[in-house]
């Protein structure tokens, strides 16, 4: 027992001593059987052979001595190790000889990889991850829209849920703080954050009740507005700061990394709940509402208590509500809720970077198995010289799986670019979107997926190669000999990869058809040469309509006087700028009823220049003036929408209009062309039928109140840097204590309104780009492969009067063959796939006959380049030399 | 040059013991080694320079044997082979063990 542990020992001594003397070990069994040889030499020499016979006679008798010292060697060294690395020497040199290939290989991979990496770390992050609160499969959202009546009714009914209310949020001035700025809070009730089940890092929550009028004068801020604004300093508890004009006491901070309902909010307040207001209580802004399930209640007790809460709480409503009022409400997960809309999206988008990873391994498995045919004579030869076939097989996978790694690499580069551009294609506030990057848990996947991908698109090839008749190889040198199984796979993976591309294309190509449509959709209005700027007075500024009305008639005077200004306006909201300024009104002759209640208009408040700066043409009626004052009768225009809407076939001048809640109704005078104000694509949400324009003197909103916060548009002479300086300059004098936006070309806001979209078509254009590449680099591969083994049969036919147009043809109809039934096999994907493109397409179907048309034509075009130019080569093939050559 | 007994036919493991016990008379270097096995069998083993060297690079590595340079008949440098201590124990073991089964091979071959 001793002598065998000894004797292990001693081994594992010896190879590690040994290890380090491999030169000198190498030389010393050589010499040694050298001397072996030259013994046996002289033994021949004394038999009586001449020197030169005895020399020859003795190497013969040494026999494949090489195997031998091929054995020893193993022996004395860690021979798996050292085979690797001798794999990887050999395959770092062969790329080192090939770079255009290497290239190739390594960067399509590093595509397709990098493309999954950052796919992988959002789904991840997304989709698969907990969200960050506390036990979250115990929370859910209840689905529908409540006002704030309802919270404190589901607090007290439920007894499967902890119920908490919060709003998406608003803007707010926070103040008396240096300069004003302009921050985004939401109002929560007070036991939002324990039913989060997460406490604020300093300070503390809202106490129970802190949502009651008069003790809401608080506030909790986020970690980011904390340290931003105020330095990190905990001493800032307990202070004051002025919100919307309302002074508030911080009272807590929230952990970094916390976000509820976006990650845009930066700061919280108590929502108060108030039943002496009435508006608000039950109308105003609608709170969406969030639950934890009580221990021992599952999420279907929870939905079932739902829809019976719904129902009597209707008959709470102090005026009819309509019959299918939040008829289909019920309890979801509240992560289903968070990431709902994103996740179409998102799995449209990986199954794309999914498709051309695809692609990517179908190219190099291509271009592998061409060199592996290529690389016959060299693979025949190292048989013939003792390498088995595993070892052939390793080899050439050892050199697929490195291109991978190498591929990978550079994926996680390429992934790091192809995150942010995905993060810009998805809501900048989804809750996790932040967190999402290129960590090492990404990193380590992508390392698996290198190494299968590589295993994947190596396998196939290295078993072909290695399947070699040794004598036939060498004897002919030639690189003829094939077998077709192989040849075939080649060409199902190359019709396999053109489907692919035409899929990715086609999807491309319907979204750049939609972008079209949009740009050439008239948005109703002009918006070239118009300058916007928000100013965001509090609204406690407006609770005397006349300062409001002057400083605003003071603005446009002013901004009308400066030099290269044509005209000057404000509007409570511009098209497409993300505000929505909706309002219930009564309309004459439309009685509310349970079936049809007050319908929400987009209630533009503007000063009589708007509509024509904008050129948003008059139908019927007249335009508003300066004489439409604040005591004047109240006049409106609307827009052809809610003409149609309200009074189809007749005219809709002299009709009657109210806000609901308003005494006094206002006159309809003019009907206005249709604008493009929610979306470029929508025109407006769908649940608003049409618009309304109030003269801003006259304009009230839900609360009676003309709006405070306002854009100022100018209408310039001329492009000019100054202009934006003098224009800022202009607003943020009128008041300190305002907060003033960025001053933004009307242009601008229009194409940011539709910029997710725009990068969701160049994420797909760079798909589409990329695989038409690899597929032209297969095509073009397959082919120069093809033209490359007959050369042989191609000089034949020539010499024997075959004409080059003849075997042009010939090559072509070979690629060609590929290419139509890859096209074909695409056509029939894309019809079957990109219906599921259809919700982020404009003003065509999912089935477009003019891009399929397109897609397919320049598909084939490529196809046909990427085949003619191996086949022009082969008809310069020179049937002497090419018979000669073998 | 007569038939010649590949490695595969001699029964595994035998020709370290064969190469063990041609080193009990002293120190021999490869081809003396190979030559003496040949004599000594009457031409039957004749032990292939693919087989004998990584045989002895296996004893070597088991410290059944030390190797150690010197000059050859012809006054080059060889490499000459000595049994070691362990390898003298060795080898008794694995003779006891071939006879053995020489032994058990021949009452079989010998049943009546």
């Amino acid at each position: 027992m001793s002598l065998q542990i000894q004797t292990c020992m001693a081994r594992v001594w010896q190879r590690l001593a040994l290890r380090w003397q491999r030169e000198r070990f190498d030389r010393e069994l050589a010499e040694e059987i050298e001397s072996h040889r030259l013994l046996k030499e002289a033994a021949n020499g004394r038999a009586g052979l001449d020197p030169d016979e005895a020399r020859d006679l003795s190497r013969r008798q040494m026999g494949n001595i090489t195997i031998a010292q091929e054995e020893c060697r193993e022996m004395w060294s860690f021979v798996q190790l050292e085979r690797l690395l001798q794999d990887l020497r050999f395959a770092v040199r062969m790329f080192a000889r090939n770079p255009g290939f290497t290239a190739i290989a390594v960067l399509s991979l590093s595509i397709g990889i990098g493309g999954n990496a950052a796919m992988f770390s959002l789904v991840d992050k997304l989709l698969v991850q907990p969200l960050p609160y506390l036990e979250p499969d115990r929370l859910v959202r209840l689905t529908g829209i409540y006002p704030r009546a309802a919270v404190p009714f589901f607090q007290q009914q439920s007894r499967t849920m902890d119920v908490a209310a919060v709003s998406m949020g608003s803007d707010y001035n926070l103040t008396g703080r240096g300069e004003a700025i302009r921050i985004f809070g939401s109002a929560i009730s007070a036991n939002l954050f324990p039913v989060l089940g997460t406490p604020a890092a300093r300070g503390r929550s809202f106490k129970p009740g802190e949502d009651q009028p008069g003790r809401d004068s608080v506030v909790i801020l986020s970690d980011a507005l904390w340290k931003a604004k105020f330095g990190g300093d905990s001493a800032i508890i307990g202070h004051v700061i002025t919100l919307n004009g309302m002074d508030r006491e911080i009272v807590g901070i929230m952990p970094a990394g916390f976000s509820y309902p976006s990650s845009k909010v930066e700061a919280w307040v108590p929502l108060r709940l108030d039943p002496s207001n009435f508006l608000e209580y039950w109308g105003g802004e609608f709170v969406p509402l969030v639950s934890r399930v009580r221990p021992g209640a599952t999420i279907e007790q929870a939905a079932g208590e739902v829809r019976r809460e719904v129902a009597q709480f209707k008959q709470t409503f102090p005026y009819p509500m309509a019959r299918d009022w939040n008829a289909d409400s019920t309890a979801i997960p509240l992560q289903q809720d968070l990431v709902g809309d994103i996740r179409g999206k998102l799995m449209i988008l990986l199954a794309s970077v999914g498709v051309v990873l695809l692609i990517a391994c179908a190219n190099i498995a291509s271009l592998l198995l061409s060199r592996a045919t290529t690389r016959r004579k060299e693979i025949a030869l190292r048989v013939a010289l003792g390498a088995g076939r595993f070892r052939i097989v390793r080899q050439l996978l050892t050199e697929s799986v490195l291109l991978a790694l190498a591929g990978g690499g550079l994926g996680c580069l390429v992934g790091m670019g192809a995150l942010s551009v995905f993060k810009s294609v998805l809501p900048v506030s989804t809750p996790g979107l932040a967190q999402a990057a290129i960590d090492w848990q990404v990193v380590g996947t992508v390392a698996v997926v290198a190494l299968f991908t590589g295993l994947a698109f190596g396998l196939a090839p290295a078993l072909c190669a290695s399947q070699i008749d040794i004598s036939g190889s060498i004897k002919t040198g030639s690189q003829r000999a094939t077998t077709s199984g192989w040849t075939r796979l080649r060409s199902g993976l190359i019709g396999a990869e053109v489907a692919l591309t035409l899929v990715l294309v086609v999807s491309a190509g319907l979204l750049i058809r939609s972008l079209y449509s949009l740009n050439e959709a008239h948005p109703g209005f002009q918006p070239e040469r118009v300058l916007t700027v928000r100013i965001s007075p509090n609204q406690s500024l407006c609770k005397e309509r006349g300062a409001c009305i002057a400083l605003y008639q003071r603005l446009v005077d002013r901004a009308r006087g400066l030099a290269g200004v044509a005209d000057a306006a404000v509007a409570n909201a511009v098209p497409l700028d993300g505000y929505r300024p909706t309002v219930p009104v009564d309309v004459e002759g439309h009685p509310k009823t349970v079936d049809n209640p007050a319908p929400l208009l987009w209630a533009s408040a503007i000063s009589p220049g708007y509509l024509d700066m904008l050129r948003i043409p008059l139908l019927t009626g007249r335009k508003l003036t300066e004489a439409d004052s604040e005591l004047s009768a109240g006049v409106l225009l609307i827009s052809a929408a809610t003409a149609r809407h309200f009074w189809p076939g007749e005219s809709a001048i002299g009709k009657h209009i109210r806000i609901t809640g308003e005494e006094k109704w206002r006159t309809v005078v003019g009907v206005v062309g249709d604008v493009r104000q929610y979306s470029l694509s929508q025109g407006l949400p769908s649940f608003v039928p049409g618009a309304m324009y109030m003269p801003y003197a006259q304009s009230a909103r839900e609360d009676g109140q003309v709006s405070a916060a306002m854009t100022l548009l100018v209408k310039s002479r001329v492009d000019s840097a100054r202009m934006t300086h003098e224009i800022r300059r202009l607003a943020e004098e009128q008041n300190p204590d305002v907060p003033v936006g960025q001053v933004q070309p009307l242009e601008e806001v229009v194409t940011g309104s539709i910029s997710n979209f725009r990068s969701t078509i160049w994420v797909f254009l760079s798909f589409a780009g990329a695989a038409i590449l690899l597929a032209a680099i297969g095509i073009y591969g397959l082919v120069s492969y093809w033209v490359t083994q007959r050369t042989f049969e191609i000089g034949m036919r020539v010499a024997l009067g075959a004409r080059r147009q003849r075997i042009i043809g010939m090559i072509l109809g070979q690629g060609l063959r590929v290419a139509l039934f890859g096209i074909a096999v695409g056509v029939v994907a894309a019809v079957a796939v990109t219906r599921f493109l259809a919700s982020l397409l404009y003003g065509i179907v999912a089935t477009d006959p003019l891009t399929f048309a397109a897609v397919t034509a320049l598909v084939f075009g490529v196809a046909l380049t990427a085949t003619a130019i191996p086949a022009l080569r082969a008809a310069r093939i020179d049937p002497v030399t090419s018979l000669r050559m073998d | 040059m007569g038939k010649k007994p590949s490695p595969a036919e001699l029964f595994p493991g035998t020709l370290d013991m064969l190469v063990l016990r041609t080193l009990v008379s002293g120190r021999m270097h490869g081809y003396g080694i190979a030559l003496r096995l040949q004599q000594i069998s009457d031409d039957v083993l004749q032990v292939g320079e693919s087989s004998l060297y990584p045989a002895l690079q296996r004893l070597l590595l088991n410290g059944w044997v030390n190797a150690e340079w010197g000059a050859s008949e012809n006054n080059r440098r060889a490499r000459y082979y000595t049994l070691t201590a362990s390898g003298r124990k060795q080898l008794a073991a694995e003779r006891e063990g071939f006879n053995r089964m020489i032994g058990a091979i021949q009452k079989v071959l010998d049943m009546a």
